[in-house]
């Protein structure tokens, strides 16, 4: 048999008792062909002009992805290294050369790697399809399957790759090459760094890191940049102490309390699971701190698709919006630029003015609202403007009776001003409420119809107020285009020198296209580390796991000749499973919640409802995280089971 | 206390079957300290797994206080491991993640004895044996001998009838050997412990009272010790393996 077919049968021997760890490098590949199918597409590339960040922004993401998997692949081979030290030992016994046995080594992860990347690329190119689909139905454009290959997505994939694997390799290429039969042979025999150790020290930093976790986790609920850093560097601190004196805290808790000790199961799971972190508490540590990262990378990435989403629900209500800065009247050059190229079904010319008083601003206020004052007093809008502006924006009627005003509203707004009873004074009509209404108007800023409400008032009564600002809307015949809204904004620019501000101009085609390309440019790198962060560290854990088959089998073979039924060692098995893979899971959770929290709360009230509301981006993050999460660990288990568990 | 009643175990399918016991019959009374003897495949350790319900017999019986154990379900099976037969292991068997005392007090803790009186009948049996100073310890700190008596220790802590110890001397030193013979004697006289060894040592066999010599799946010959010492019955053990014939190399 040459060194070459022993390479390969080697690998296949590696690709199949690794299979988890197989299965994630060939969706790392799969991963970054298919994030480089979407730097190398001119489809996508070109469907707005925010989107040609695009390449950039993956390929700064992938940089990151790409030391990720290098890790994986490292620690990976490494791992393998150490169990196989006594195989690797016998062929320099049997007369091997260092060199041909690191050779041996490297062309057999070369071969399981090769495939790996083989059956990724093919995984990629669909990958590649649903991204592309996810990106085209952002634009709201149709799509249809295509199936097309990228060669310079290819050659890229091929380079990362060849990145992770060589770096890997070259390390245990020289560790292999300078190795000692000796050291080899008796590699499986060496006692792990820290076996389990007792020291009071050890047990005082158990209790001092749980304390420091608690003092974090607050400090990360109580916000602020400042709290937040102090909280998070808490939170590290505790990982680190909790995982290293696990395995001295818990065997000690239970020495002093022996009932509890042989009480059901505890005995067997706890001493198994202490055993292990005995030998990996800072794997632990570090593997919480990656599912952190991951869980925030979801949960930011959700509240900037939120947020985007929200805001141009509420800046994309008409088809064409200018607002200007302040009193002065709205430029003949935009009216200009609309009569000579773009087509207008109805349109309106406006003026946003301010009230008497702020008593409903004050109001807004007092209920514990969050509401930032634009206006010095309350915003108002004439009857007939406003029901102008509902005809262009397409929505019903509102109805106004004599001596009365209605309320226009974000939706966060509309429980607390349907509660507002008291009559308002403009000049000398005096009017009561006549309701409260909450379909998107454009009400952001101090650009806009009133900022998050206005007041709509009889024509008569606004007789006589000063003006905010002046506002044009309009419904098209056809969408705005990219360049006539780069036009409009061009006339704004020109204008710039004389003004004080920035006028507003907002088109439906354009906030629907940016927040599309923005989504695109924030959320899916954010994903991507975060698969990328994932997969490695559930891959780690169940490395970890599964290579502990045979002492599981020991263990249980014994246990079943002590006389515990399989069903009860089942049950053990199961507990060991759940507390091992929950550990590193729970403080990713308790440093998670309050920062996405914490993000999702920066930003302006009321544009983050509904499904983008914060607890359903919680509740999704949380989900998604541990649905892939639940793939290993299902994986794992029932590998596990069925190696382990006498028939 | 113990019947093996004709009994029989094959292994393989149909064109390949190997007889690994053949119409095994012997009674082990209570209290009694009984060897099984002989080479490697001759099926000692088949039958102690048979014995010990592990394994399942082809055809006959084995009674336990009368019990027929092809009777009982896989749970019933289970519970009558755990509550009747005490086990001793050539490689000792010791879980390497629990401390000596948690390794014997598992057996407790598997017969669901109350959690608060567990350390003490610990501590009462490791005193017996002598192995009070190693229970904080766990298996790789202390040596093959106080494992193996860590063991027994396992094997009789939660009043366990039937001792099966399969070649317990097999993974110790000749001092440690000795030693352990001896505790597994005083087990049998003095805390009236029913010990079935299976082993291939004569000079373990000879600390027994009578030894069952297996050749070829089928009992061959049976040596009762009576009033004789311990010497003169090890070296008929001798005599008897000589008379086994070519095998005789396989056995001290």
């Amino acid at each position: 048999m040459t060194l070459f077919e022993l390479s390969l049968r080697n690998a296949r021997r590696q690709a199949k008792d690794y299979m988890v760890y197989f299965a994630t490098v060939a969706m790392a590949a799969a991963l970054l062909y298919s994030f480089n199918g979407l730097v190398f597409s001119r489809e996508i590339n070109t469907l707005s002009k925010s989107m040609s960040t695009l390449p950039l922004v993956i390929v700064l993401a992938s940089i990151v992805v790409v030391c990720i998997f290098g890790w994986l692949v490292a620690y990976a081979i490494r791992f393998m290294l150490l169990r196989r030290g006594r195989e690797i030992g016998t062929y320099l016994l049997i007369g091997l050369e260092n060199k041909q046995v690191a050779r041996l080594f490297f062309l057999e992860n070369l071969a399981v790697g090769g495939c790996a990347l083989l059956l990724g690329i093919a995984l990629g190119g669909l990958l590649y399809q649903a991204f592309r689909a996810i990106v085209l139905t952002l634009f709201g454009l149709p799509y249809t399957f295509s199936l097309a290959f990228s060669f310079p997505a290819l050659g890229m994939t091929v380079l990362y790759f060849s990145l992770i694997y060589l770096f890997a390799l070259c390390r245990s290429r020289k560790y292999i090459r300078k190795a000692k039969i000796h050291d080899l042979i008796y590699l499986d025999r060496v006692n792990e760094d820290s076996a389990i150790r007792r020291s009071k020290k050890r047990r005082l930093l158990f209790s001092f890191s749980i304390a420091l976790g608690a003092a974090g986790t607050c400090l990360l609920m109580a916000g602020g940049a400042i709290f937040g850093i102090i909280g998070a560097g808490c939170v590290i601190a505790f990982l680190f102490g909790f995982f290293l004196c696990f395995s001295s805290a818990v065997p000690d808790f239970f020495d002093k309390r022996p009932a509890r000790k042989y009480r059901g199961q505890n005995l067997l799971v706890f001493r198994t699971l202490t055993a292990k972190l005995a030998t990996m508490g800072v794997l632990m540590a570090v593997i919480s701190i990656l599912f952190t990262a991951t869980f925030i990378s979801e949960g930011a990435g959700l509240v900037f698709r939120g947020l985007f989403a929200g805001r141009a629900a509420e800046n994309a209500c008409f088809d064409l919006y200018i607002g200007t800065d302040s009193d002065k009247p709205l430029s003949q050059d935009y009216l200009d630029y609309i009569r000579e190229n773009i087509p207008v079904e109805r349109e309106l010319r406006y003026s946003v003015f301010q009230g008497k008083d702020s008593r409903i601003m004050d109001y807004v206020e007092s209920g514990g609202e969050d509401y930032y004052r634009y206006f010095g007093r309350d915003p108002v809008l004439r009857y007939s403007d406003y029901a102008a502006l509902r005809a262009i924006a397409g929505y019903p009627p509102a109805e106004l009776n004599s001596g009365e005003y209605l309320i226009h509203c974000w939706p966060y707004l509309e429980k607390h001003l349907a509660d507002y009873t008291q009559p308002i004074s403009l000049g000398k009509a005096s009017l009561t409420p006549g309701g409260v209404y909450t379909e998107h108007l454009l009400q952001n800023y101090d650009t806009g119809n009133g900022a998050r409400y206005i007041l709509v008032v009889p024509d008569g009564a606004a007789e006589g107020l000063s003006v905010i600002h002046h506002a044009y809307a309009a419904k098209t015949d056809q969408p705005v285009t990219e360049v006539q809204f780069y036009d409009l904004y061009s006339i704004q620019e020109e204008q710039k020198p004389a003004q004080s501000g920035y006028d507003a101009i907002h088109a439906e085609s354009q906030e629907q296209a940016d927040a599309a390309a923005w989504t695109a440019l924030t959320v899916f790198p954010l994903f991507f580390l975060a698969l990328a962060l994932t997969m490695t560290a559930a891959t780690i854990l169940t490395i970890q796991q599964l290579s502990e088959s045979e002492r599981y089998r020991r263990q249980f073979g014994l246990l079943q000749k002590l006389g515990m039924d399989r069903r009860e060692m089942a049950k053990i098995l199961r507990n060991q499973f759940a507390i091992y893979y929950t550990m590193p899971a729970v403080p990713p959770v308790l440093i998670g919640v309050p920062v996405i929290l914490h993000m999702a709360c920066s930003a302006e009230p009321g544009v983050l409802v509904g499904m983008n509301s914060p607890g359903s981006i919680i509740t999704i993050s949380l989900g998604i995280f541990f649905l892939i999460y639940g793939i290993y660990i299902l994986l794992a288990y029932t590998s596990l089971k069925r190696n382990v568990l006498p028939a | 206390m113990l019947q093996v009643q004709n009994i029989e175990k094959y292994y393989g399918g149909k064109n390949h079957v190997t007889k690994a016991l053949d119409r095994v019959s012997f009674d082990v009374d209570a209290g009694e300290f009984l060897a099984i003897m002989g080479a490697s495949g001759s099926g000692k350790t088949t039958l102690l797994n048979c014995i010990s319900t592990i394994d399942t017999i082809s055809a006959g019986n084995i009674l336990l206080d009368g019990v027929s154990i092809a009777d009982l379900s896989e749970e019933e099976l289970a519970k009558f491991r755990r509550e009747r037969l005490g086990f001793v292991f050539q490689d000792f068997n010791l879980l390497d993640t629990l401390t000596i005392e948690e390794n014997i007090g598992l057996a407790l803790s598997l017969n669901r004895q109350d959690p608060k009186t567990v350390q003490s009948q610990v501590r009462e049996v490791a005193q017996k044996l002598g192995i009070t100073g190693i229970l904080p310890k766990f298996p790789y700190q202390v040596s093959g001998g106080q494992k193996q008596r860590a063991a027994c220790a396992r094997a009789m802590v939660a009043g366990q009838s039937l001792l099966l110890a399969d070649e317990p001397t097999g993974a110790l030193d000749s001092k440690a050997s000795k030693n352990l013979l001896e505790i597994m004697s005083t087990m049998n006289q003095e805390m009236g412990a029913t010990i079935l060894m299976v082993t291939h040592d004569a000079y373990s066999a000879s600390y027994a009272r009578r030894v069952l010599f297996l050749k070829d799946g089928r009992v061959f010959n049976e040596l009762l010790r009576g009033d004789r010492g311990r010497p003169v019955f090890y070296h008929e053990i001798l005599d008897v393996l000589a008379a086994l014939g070519g095998d005789v190399s396989d056995v001290i």
